[in-house]
């Protein structure tokens, strides 16, 4: 087995989502939500201010919305038995778990930009400066945030309570990752280039977490 | 018939050495004790000060409890023996047990030692030990919620290796964020007050025989729980 089972699987989960639009649809409507729960929870600000809680806000939201989106990744697959075809497939498991994730770092991507943007309007915050150091930033957190998710959603999947399991799993690996990601984007916000080191975090998680669960993905499907 | 008596022999070993860890950690308890109450009273801190021979060690046996649990997921995905995977919880469970005296002793001294109302600071090492101690509960909690035996070993054992990871990469995130260091950086010979050495000493000791005399203990009872089923499973399907 080789990279064209990933490929293949990409494009079938992107299919499928381009079709129904589900996944995307509920996260794009929670991300809404919770900023906008977050305009109820916190005192009124000048945008100024309002500059400062934004990558918290906004790496929260991203967290959350990325859960609602991992929690459906593997459970589709258990429609009409389809997880025992996907562990069935001969060869290395970890292109089945390449192909998966790339396709939730698409979707989590496309949701987070849209997200971004309407931060932007509601809270009159200047987010277009640095856009390029908070893109850079955004695409290397969800590399970690797609590898841990995908291993754990396939997991949590087989598993009583696997809504309530998958972010207690998940959240405590992310913890590294949000730290990296808020500091990287608090500088970019601010206009800055993105901070070396809050990047070099991102790179060694980013690629320890991807490694490691290309490797352990080969023990997660049964059957 | 043989296959069953040597499946039972590591459970035999390990029963051996449990005993001998039992009789270690029974000799040194009363030393641990004598020379705790001896040791000098702190001219800043008075009696309180004396947690230091307990928290500490208390951490050494938590950190250990989770390179035992990742140590016997490998080894269990690798062979594939029940017996490593029962070798992972019992480093989970005695592991969690170490990591929640340490976080209950912990803020104890805190409070003596920092000032009323300051029970937790968000330093380095706390996080981190907090962040450990979700990553162990979530360990448990996945044992729990998933079915099928072998699964759930398998399952546990990748989460036991994904959590040890965890330990170098947290250090690194928080020393760039700069949590303010509330811990000394490392214990160095000469940093402990006089007549301190020893009670330290003794102490690290204790606990760490008490925490490797839990663990094999624990390990004992998985593995011969887990025979005890297979053979009950054996019975009823040769009957």
């Amino acid at each position: 087995m080789n990279a064209s089972v990933a490929w293949a699987l990409l494009l079938k989960d992107l299919r499928t989502e381009w079709r129904s639009r589900d996944r995307l649809v509920a996260m794009i409507v929670f991300s809404f939500l919770v900023i906008v729960v977050f305009q109820f929870a916190w005192p009124p600000m000048d945008s100024k201010e309002m500059l400062r809680f934004a990558p918290g806000v906004l790496w929260v939201t991203y967290v959350f919305a990325a859960i609602i989106g991992l929690g459906r990744t593997f459970a589709m697959e258990l429609e009409n038995d389809a997880m025992t075809a996907l562990a069935l497939a001969p060869g290395t498991r970890g292109w089945i778990f390449l192909g998966k994730a790339t396709a939730t770092w698409i979707l989590i991507t496309t949701v987070q930009a849209m997200t971004a943007f309407v931060f932007t309007l509601f809270f009159r915050v200047d987010l277009w400066q640095g856009i390029a150091g908070s893109a850079l930033i955004v695409a290397l957190a969800n590399v970690s945030i797609c590898s841990v998710g995908t291993l754990l959603s396939a997991m949590s999947v087989r598993s009583r309570f696997r809504d309530v399991l998958l972010p207690v799993l998940l959240i405590p690996t992310l913890i590294p990752v949000l730290m990296a990601a808020v500091r990287g984007s608090t500088a970019t916000f601010a206009g800055e280039a993105p901070p070396f080191d809050a990047l070099q975090l991102l790179i060694v998680i980013g690629g320890v977490y991807s490694i490691l669960c290309f490797l352990l993905f080969d023990y997660v499907l049964d059957e | 018939m043989n296959a069953s008596l040597d499946s039972l022999a590591p459970g035999a070993t390990i029963g051996r050495s449990q005993r001998v860890l039992g009789w270690i950690l029974l000799l040194l308890t009363p030393g641990y004790a004598w020379v705790v109450v001896g040791a000098p009273t702190d001219a800043v801190q008075g009696t309180m000060q004396k947690i230091l021979y307990v928290h500490p060690p208390l951490a050494y046996g938590a950190y250990l409890g989770f390179v035992v649990t990742a140590i016997g997921g490998a080894l269990f995905l690798w062979r594939g023996e029940e017996r490593h995977d029962q070798l992972a919880i019992a480093g989970a469970e005695v592991g969690t047990v170490f990591c929640s005296l340490m976080l209950i002793t912990g803020p104890i001294w805190a409070r003596g030692a920092w000032g009323p109302g300051n029970w937790w600071v968000w330093d380095a090492r706390l996080t981190l030990t907090l962040l450990l101690w979700f990553v162990y509960l979530a360990y448990l909690l996945l044992r729990s919620f998933t079915e099928g035996e072998e699964r759930t070993a398998r399952f546990a054992s990748i989460y036991g290796i994904l959590g040890v990871v965890l330990i170098p990469l947290n250090y690194w995130i928080i020393d760039l964020v700069g949590g303010n260091a509330q811990h000394p950086e490392n214990i160095q010979s000469g940093s402990l007050g006089e007549g301190m050495g020893l009670p330290f000493l003794v102490g690290n000791l204790t606990l760490f025989f008490a925490f490797a005399y839990l663990l094999v203990l624990r390990w004992r009872v998985g593995v011969l729980r887990a025979e005890g089923e297979r053979l009950d499973y054996e019975n009823e399907t040769t009957r």
